[in-house]
């Protein structure tokens, strides 16, 4: 199996540069996910490294070969797209063996190849259907079956779950898992839903703009994010961010009171007077906590399992609090949001991580 | 009590079930119905009626007709045998199916590949030259008509088939349809196919042509009828009388001396038919492909 290389790759759309230098290694055999809000450029770079879109500037490299002015189909890759792009003329049988049949692979090979997708995706029944006699799911299971028969080094996923149902959403979500220890192939899926990132993931790329944020494993992303948007973009729901100035070592907060909080992993390291702000996961909010936050419940959320309180104190800052006794909370309840200062992050008004 | 009174009179609490109107003559309605459906039986009527007359007419003399008799006689065959006598009528139809064919063939290629060009492939003139042929639309054809025949003369094509067929090819309306058509062609499909190792042509031939059918069926009938019904162009160009086609014959028939209506009614059924027979084969992909054709 190959890896993938991007060495500085720029484009640029006349004036406009959408990526804008991207250096990524990714080893053979991992499940990378790009993930970042929409018009951060990762359909783009998706498609530079199909093939389907000419780079301005950079190299981009598969296995050991530099792909620059290389074919698609000559890649070796396969590409799942959000859409299925399943030829709607074609019955599935047709649709999984159309590239290996314009590949001029004898016929009986294309029946086996298609036969061996079939069973791994449980699309045998399905062979002599058209694409529109088929679900949302099956379709999709066959816009992946098209791309295992050709034995990809790579496979590129371009949001392929965005159009199915939660339920469906969750299913397929698995069977990719499954599918890439089954092939062990090197997968490269673009995403926007930072769920899917988090489960699929041996590694995740977080863009921004063009430019890529940070790369590291789900958990260290989480964990140890490089800055406010990363931190913000990974977990759900998102980290409550805290504004505030340092005073006497403590945060006074700008939109709480005048309540201040323990400047915890970086006490003793910023001077007085500096802004910044303090991250604090939704989840990381409980009765043991040694700091406190006096907060009135504005909207409760009941999932069942947890509850989700957001909550104010009078600011434009709403802190979303999350925790797993909270049935008899509802709006308008004052209480004390705890938590542990370690837990907190830190950054200043560059975004930057302070640590 | 106005918003009940206004209710009553429109029916429109009645019409959502929340109020039960008594049956009882309104004459406002009742006149309303009167004049809607007096007006829809009009147009019906004008629309309808060349049909009726022209097949009436077909079984008519040239007296009767002239007479204004409006059912059916027993003329028919006369018509028919005068008509074959005065004109080389399998001659005429053949050089109709094949300027129609031929011309809507090529124009469906030249310009359905036109069309797909203009809308996938990005460059910066792209819609200069588009905005340039859309503006070719606007002017008449009687003001290309001379320089066209003096092009066609000066390379020996005057009396040919080429010379009608040429100038039909490359249709602006249909590079403008095909193009809007392509706006709904899933650039992903293309992509698949890129990926899938076809070359541009390739997925033009195996993927857009069998997504787009019923664009294509739509086309057809529009292509076909203005070559079928052309006449302008092929009355200047088709001099001898073995290169007429029907509307030319037809025209000359009801140009003659003392014409002879029932032999003319009897042609212009013959030049209908075809259209027809077209229409109703490509109906449902024609009126899907007017809808757009990719869902």
């Amino acid at each position: 199996m190959s890896g993938v290389e991007l060495k500085g790759v720029r484009k640029s759309y006349g004036a406009l540069e959408v990526i804008r230098g991207v250096d990524l290694e990714i080893k053979p055999k991992e499940f990378v996910v790009f993930v970042g809000p929409s018009g951060c450029g990762k359909s783009t770079l998706l498609r530079i490294i199909a093939g389907l879109e000419t780079i301005s500037q950079g190299d981009v490299i598969i296995g050991d070969r530099v792909v620059n002015d290389v074919d698609p189909s000559k890649r070796g890759i396969a590409m799942v797209f959000q859409s299925y792009a399943l030829y709607p003329h074609m019955t599935v049988r047709d649709n999984m063996g159309f590239a290996l049949r314009f590949a001029g692979v004898p016929k009986s090979e294309i029946e086996r190849q298609v036969r061996e997708a079939a069973r791994i995706l449980e699309l045998e029944n399905l062979l002599d259907r058209r694409p529109k006699e088929l679900s949302g799911g099956q379709r999709q299971r066959v816009a992946i079956g098209r791309a295992i028969v050709r034995h990809p080094e790579v496979f590129l996923f371009d949001e392929p779950l965005s159009n199915l149902d939660a339920e469906l959403r969750v299913h397929m979500r698995i069977e990719i898992a499954r599918l890439h220890k089954e092939l062990q192939t090197t997968i490269i899926y673009v995403t926007h839903d930072q769920v899917e990132a988090m489960t699929l993931a041996d590694k995740i790329v977080v863009l921004r703009d063009g430019v890529i944020e940070q790369v590291g494993t789900p958990l260290d992303l989480y964990d140890d994010p490089a800055n406010q948007f990363v931190a913000g973009f990974i977990g759900s729901p998102k980290m409550n961010f805290l504004e505030g100035v340092v005073e006497n070592g403590s945060l006074l907060l700008a939109h709480y009171d005048g309540q201040k909080i323990p400047l915890g992993p970086v006490s003793g390291k910023v001077p007085d007077g500096t802004r910044l702000v303090a991250g604090i996961r939704p989840e990381h909010f409980g009765p043991n906590g040694s700091a406190r936050l006096a907060v009135t419940a504005e909207i409760v959320e009941h999932l069942g399992g947890e509850t989700f309180v957001y909550a104010g104190n009078g600011g434009r800052e709403i802190l979303t609090v999350g925790m797993h006794d909270g049935r008899a909370f509802k709006p308008g309840d004052k209480f004390e949001a705890a938590f542990d200062p370690a837990k907190l992050m830190f950054f200043d008004s560059q975004g930057l991580r302070v640590s | 009590m106005t918003g009940v009174g206004f209710a009553k009179e429109t029916g429109t609490l009645a019409a959502a079930g929340q109020y039960r109107r008594p049956a009882r003559f309104q004459p406002l309605r009742f006149l309303k119905g009167v004049f809607v459906y007096g007006l829809l039986s009009l147009a019906a009527f004008v629309s309808i009626f060349p049909f009726y007359w022209m097949l009436v007419g077909t079984t008519n003399s040239a007296v009767d007709i002239v007479r204004g008799k409006a059912n059916f006689g027993d003329h028919f065959w006369i018509n028919v045998t005068n008509l074959f006598a005065q004109v080389d009528i399998p001659r005429v139809l053949f050089n109709s199916f094949f300027i129609s064919i031929l011309a809507t063939v090529l124009t469906l290629v030249i310009s359905s590949a036109a069309g797909y060009a203009f809308e996938v492939f990005r460059s910066r003139f792209r819609e200069r030259i588009f905005a340039a042929l859309l503006l070719m639309l606007s002017i008449p054809f009687a003001a290309l008509m001379v320089p066209l025949f003096v092009m066609m003369a000066g390379v020996g094509l005057i009396n040919t088939y080429t010379a009608v067929i040429a100038p039909a090819i490359a249709n602006i309306f249909i590079i403008f349809y095909f193009r809007q058509a392509t706006k709904a062609f899933p650039s992903e499909l293309r992509d698949a196919a890129r990926i899938d190792g076809l070359k541009e042509w390739q997925i033009f031939l195996r993927v857009y042509f069998p997504v787009m059918q019923s664009t294509y069926a739509a086309a057809t009938i529009i292509v076909f009828m203005l070559n079928w019904n052309n006449y302008l162009w092929p009355l200047i160009v088709l001099q001898t009388n073995d290169m007429k086609t029907m509307v030319l014959v037809i025209s000359s028939l009801a140009s003659a001396y003392v014409p002879d209506y029932g032999v003319v009614m009897v042609a212009t059924v013959i030049t209908t038919l075809p259209t027809l027979v077209i229409f109703f084969i490509l109906q449902r992909l024609f009126v899907q492909g007017m809808l757009g054709s990719v869902k």
